[in-house]
Formats: structure tokens, C-alpha cells, sequence
């Protein structure tokens, strides 16, 4: 299908590639299918674009690019949601993607959301905003310069 | 802050529509039964922030530059192989 959006202008999408958060996210509880991409202007983000509404696209990067070391902590409800076993955590990279969400407020540094990371199944592309039951990180955790490039 | 103790199984009123019901005690959870009219929105307080943080990056985009934004060069991204 091909995808009128403000942001990014024409872009068809294939529907294998469409990820689903079944609950939306806080603050965009209509919005539930979105398609992950990736532009070659800014080869650290990815854009994840909604499909219900064409002006809105969020910027997210892996959480591992933020920190290294980042350790998954989903919540029981989540792993509910997600369909997963709530006796253990999910890898990344093996039954899950996590995304941070990336800021560019105005007049400061970009931030993502280690708080609430997009925790993605790689093997149907259900996905939950999965909030940390701990305080480990913040919503707004500062990227290093290099990882993106803003005019 | 007022400060109750209960037990599972007994209630607190908040005005005479909100119902708080203590359902179980774990280890170091407590399982809560919020009854309350519809038009009173119920939330796990840490979501507020999150809301708020979405809201704010959703503005994010017309900041990029203008060459993002042409969308042209645009593909799917894998969710396992190239993520940094």
C-alpha cells in the first residue's frame, strides 16, 4: 500500500512489515499499527510511521545504541501483552527489538526514553511501550552527539 | 498524604464514586481493584510521564532536516540485522 504522510511524503509500505501495538501508546491509544523505517540522510534513527495518522512519525533509535549495556525489564502485564512467558525476560535481538523514542525539544540536547522502551516480538511484530517497574533509567536519557545529526 | 492501613479484601471511597479495593498482598506487590465512573480517567502514575514524553516526541520530525523529510531513499527497517 502506498502512504500519504506529512512528514515523509509518499512511502509505499509493505504489510509484512507493519509492527502492531494492540493497547497504542500513552497519548496515542488509537494509534496501533505503525512501519518501522530507515532514510539514508540519517542512517542512526529509525522513523516509525503511523499508519492511522500521516502527521505522526516518532524517531527511535535501538536501545543498545543509546546504552551498550542495556538490560530489558518488562513488566508481567507487558509480557502479557506481548504473548511471551512472564517467568522470564526477553532477549534482545532474539525475541524482541527494544526501541527508545527520540526527543528533539527545542533549544536542548536529543533525549531518549530508556523508561519506556518499544519492546518489539520479532516473530509476529506485536508490540508494547513497555514502562520499567524500576527507575534503572529516565524518559529522558541524553544521546551523544555523534549518533545524530541535526540541521 | 493520608496514610490507612488495610487488609485484602477491604475498601477505601474516594467521594462517593471511587472505589479502592485492596485484592492481594504479595511479597513486595500489592494487587489493587480501582471501581470508578467512566469519565474518570484511572492510570498507573508512571504512564503520565511517558504520555508526556510521547506527546513532546511527536513533535520531533519537522526538526530533522529537510532532506529526511523528502522521504525520498526511505525503506523498511529490519527489526534484527542492521540495528546498531
Amino acid at each position: 500500500m502506498t502512504l500519504d504522510t506529512v512528514h515523509l511524503g509518499l512511502i509505499s509500505v509493505d504489510e509484512s512489515s507493519t509492527i502492531d501495538f494492540p493497547e497504542g501508546l500513552p497519548g496515542f491509544e488509537d494509534c496501533r499499527r505503525f512501519v518501522p523505517l530507515r532514510h539514508p540522510a540519517e542512517p542512526a534513527l529509525l522513523f516509525l510511521q503511523s499508519l492511522e495518522r500521516a502527521d505522526l512519525c516518532f524517531l527511535a533509535t535501538p536501545v543498545t545504541s543509546v546504552r551498550r549495556d542495556y538490560g530489558l525489564l518488562v513488566s508481567p502485564e507487558d509480557l502479557d501483552l506481548l504473548g511471551l512467558p512472564e517467568d522470564s525476560q526477553p532477549r534482545i535481538g532474539r525475541e524482541v527489538a527494544a526501541l527508545a523514542i527520540v526527543s528533539l525539544a527545542e533549544g536542548e540536547e536529543p533525549t531518549a526514553n530508556l523508561l519506556a522502551p518499544i519492546v518489539i516480538r520479532i516473530d509476529n511484530r506485536r508490540a508494547v511501550q513497555a514502562i520499567r517497574p524500576d527507575q534503572l533509567y529516565t524518559c529522558r536519557e541524553e544521546l551523544v552527539a555523534e549518533e545524530l545529526v541535526c540541521s | 498524604m493520608l496514610v490507612i492501613r488495610r487488609h485484602p479484601g477491604e475498601s477505601i471511597r474516594i467521594g462517593m464514586d471511587i472505589e479502592l479495593e485492596i485484592i492481594e498482598c504479595g511479597h513486595n506487590r500489592v494487587k489493587l481493584g480501582i471501581r470508578a465512573p467512566q469519565h474518570v480517567p484511572v492510570m498507573r502514575s508512571e504512564i503520565l510521564e511517558t504520555r508526556a514524553q510521547n506527546l513532546e516526541a511527536a513533535g520531533a520530525m519537522p526538526r530533522l532536516s529537510a532532506k529526511v523529510r523528502s522521504g525520498d531513499g526511505c525503506r523498511p527497517a529490519p527489526l534484527v540485522g542492521d540495528t546498531r
